[in-house]
């Protein structure tokens, strides 16, 4: 009896065990292989794969990893709209504060990558008024201040950087970008006064040089005119010459100093993604 | 007797996970499940990598047919061709296969390959939709150059509700209301501009009449002035003006054909693609 | 025994899965191919003009063309703004015109887009736009070559 009591145990316990840990595996197999392409850079794969699994699981035990991974896969193929949307979905199915937050950062990551900023320091400001979130408050701001260098805002992404760390690597590269950076409104102020001086303040010598030129050249032809009494001449010259190049003038000394701009905040953005080791959107 | 039974248990088990417990996501019928379930998201192209991963004698004529439609939703033409040309005649769709092997056709703007293919294979094998095949071929020379049939032949397979549009689009083709280049450089050589507004740019027309007439006034002002220099610098612009006016007026009336050819083409497509291009919509999908 | 036979079921169980999930390779279709790792760059794009000064012709109206237009670009073009509603800008558009046909013809198109260029009623409902907003107003249209004509809607955005 005792023997046909242990007999009936066993059968059930075998059972159990094998189906349970069968469907354990089962799943998690596939999941695994599903990583296994995710790290070899098979992305197109890795999201079939994962589809595949979801579709399968009828528990949704896999809702937030699967989901997770797809929104990170769809990252690597550039296809961000695609990428949100599934980490969308891995948010809702998150099953703990750690699961919540990683989504909303590589929310985050995605909008600074696509350098929609505003949409990045939107939900950041979200994430830093959430309770459950005051013990990361230093990767927070170390997200908004990739979110300003993006938005090419470098002064507010010195001054978050310093918040975490007065010596953070990042608030010395801001620094730096943004004290090498030409005022715009200086270079069009001062060409306003002196034409061509806002070119020569952003380097470009000659242009500035014949700015100048030109205007001297055009606003004497004028005066000359209405001092002699050519009034018309006085007007065709001032309007069609004089005020052409003078607003010339003015559109260059701000061209040149964005351009400018562009190339040093460029360079920055290369040494972030080329050289900077630290985490990176 | 104890090993026998244990051994029997691992059967059942070993038996019992490959029916329920586990689940063989490379099966060929949860392949097929995944493949519909692709298909009916839209996934249209890992759809079809699915269904082609089934071994031949697991794909129905729908999974065919499928595979082809996915491969056309996702704009890889040359393989929905391949695709709906190798659908067999045994097949349930092989006259829908037909059908959309001449829309594939359209869109790719192979009209003298669809008409040769209506001709030589539609009109013998496919015995269903020859009205909306007639339908295909008829419009395929509303896009192209060549001779269009006579008027009552073309409108033949056409319902009476389709049949105003259809005309309009047959006079049209017929008699395009180009405008001919030669008579707008005439018309600006006689007077600047009027070509060009004969080509529909009224505004470059008006343009073009004043700087040629007032360069032209400038011009005749410094001959009377004796200002001989300034005036022929002056009847050098005005002439240049006068010939670039009579010049951009034949161009003109080029560009002002292309952009009606464009609109008509656009308004073709459009109009073909409200249809469907007479094809059904297949309910694959609840 | 007993603990032998669970250890044997459970590793068997563990050992069949991994296999089953090997993936037959399905080859790339023509046409349309599995999409792949992107390279997404930090550095924004340059959006500015850069004028093209370098020479690249060789029949003489090209040379006479060029050489007129880069000194009208670095003496004067340059320095009075950006007065050219179109892309190609003036000068650019006789530089190109003159190099795909002739000097004679490119000087008529020129004087032609300059008609164009006076005319300021309703060109958005004529023109395309390129991506920083100026008119798209290609010589192709005006060789008098039906064939190179390629017109696009003005509800476009050309990239090219």
């Amino acid at each position: 009896m005792n023997f046909v009591i242990n007999r009936k145990h066993i059968a059930t316990t075998i059972l159990l065990i094998s189906s349970a840990s069968f469907a354990q595996n089962s799943f998690d197999a596939q999941f695994n292989f599903a990583k296994k392409l995710y790290s070899n850079e098979n992305y197109f794969d890795t999201v079939t794969e994962l589809k595949r699994l979801l579709f399968f699981d009828e528990k949704g035990e896999f809702n937030y990893e699967a989901n997770m991974l797809i929104g990170k896969s769809y990252k690597q193929g550039a296809k961000f709209s695609d990428a949100i949307r599934y980490l969308t979905l891995a948010e809702i199915n998150a099953i703990n504060i750690d699961e919540l937050y990683n989504t909303r950062i590589e929310i985050i990551r995605i909008n600074i990558l696509r350098r929609t900023t505003r949409r990045a320091i939107n939900l950041l400001d979200i994430l830093e008024t959430d309770e459950r979130f005051t013990d990361r408050s230093d990767e927070i701001k170390y997200w908004r201040g990739w979110a300003y260098m993006f938005a090419d805002d470098w002064e507010q992404a010195a001054q978050t950087f310093a918040e975490i760390d007065t010596t953070h690597v990042l608030k010395a590269l801001a620094e730096e970008v943004d004290d090498d950076l030409y005022s715009v409104s200086f270079a069009k102020t001062i060409s306003y006064i002196i034409p061509g001086a806002g070119q020569i303040y952003t380097g470009e010598y000659i242009s500035g040089l014949l700015s100048l030129g030109w205007n001297v050249l055009w606003g004497y032809l004028t005066i000359n005119a209405f001092v002699s009494e050519r009034i018309f001449d006085g007007i065709v010259i001032a309007n069609f010459l004089w005020l052409r190049f003078y607003r010339g003038n003015l559109q260059n000394a701000e061209n040149f100093a964005q351009e400018k701009n562009m190339v040093i905040s460029n360079r920055a953005l290369n040494y972030l993604q080329f050289e900077y080791d630290g985490l990176k959107p | 007797m104890k090993v026998v039974f244990l051994f029997l248990l691992l059967c059942i088990t070993t038996v019992r996970f490959a029916q329920t417990g586990n689940i063989d996501f490379n099966s060929p019928n949860n392949i097929k499940k995944f493949a519909d379930y692709l298909y009916c998201d839209d996934d249209y192209f890992r759809a079809a990598i699915e269904y082609e991963r089934l071994a031949d004698i697991n794909r129905s004529d729908t999974i065919e047919f499928k595979i082809a439609l996915s491969y056309s939703y996702i704009k890889d033409y040359y393989s929905a061709i391949q695709k709906f040309s190798g659908i067999i005649n045994s097949s349930v769709y092989f006259n829908e296969a037909k059908l959309e092997e001449m829309k594939v056709n359209f869109l790719i703007n192979d009209f003298a390959g669809l008409r040769s293919y209506f001709k030589n294979s539609f009109i013998a094998v496919v015995n269903k939709y020859q009205t909306e095949g007639e339908k295909l071929f008829n419009f395929s020379y509303l896009f192209t150059d060549d001779e269009l049939p006579s008027k009552d032949e073309f409108l033949l397979p056409f319902d009476v509700n389709e049949e105003e549009k259809i005309s309009s689009f047959y006079d049209w083709k017929k008699e395009p209301p180009y405008k001919k280049g030669t008579l707008a450089g005439i018309m600006s050589a006689v007077i600047p501009g009027s070509g060009k507004i004969y080509a529909g740019e009224t505004g470059d027309g008006i343009v073009s009449f004043l700087t040629t007439t007032v360069f032209a006034f400038i011009a005749y002002d410094n001959f009377k002035a004796g200002h001989t220099t300034r005036a022929w610098i002056w009847t050098s612009v005005a002439a240049l003006f006068y010939a670039g006016n009579v010049y951009g007026s034949v161009a003109a009336a080029q560009v002002h054909n292309a952009k009606i050819t464009f609109e008509f083409n656009d308004g073709l497509n459009v109009y073909l693609n409200k249809k469907n291009y007479y094809i059904t919509k297949y309910e694959f999908c609840d | 025994m007993i603990k032998i036979f669970f250890i044997i079921v459970l590793l068997f169980t563990g050992f069949v899965l991994p296999q089953t999930n090997q993936l037959k390779q399905v080859g790339d279709k023509a046409g349309w191919v599995k999409w792949e790792k992107a390279d997404t760059r930090y550095e924004k794009p340059s959006e500015f003009r850069h004028r093209e000064y370098s020479f690249d012709t060789e029949n003489v109206s090209g040379f006479i063309a060029k050489s007129t237009a880069n000194a009208y670009w670095y003496f004067i073009s340059d320095l009075d703004g950006d007065n050219c509603p179109y892309r190609p800008s003036c000068s650019s558009f006789f530089v190109q015109a003159s190099k795909e046909t002739n000097i004679v013809q490119g000087t008529l198109m020129f004087f032609d887009r300059f008609t164009r260029d006076f005319n300021i009623y309703k060109r958005h409902e004529h023109y395309p736009r390129v991506k920083d907003g100026h008119y798209y107003d290609p010589v192709s249209l005006y060789t008098l070559d039906e064939n190179q004509i390629d017109y696009i809607p003005p509800s476009v955005t050309v990239t090219k």
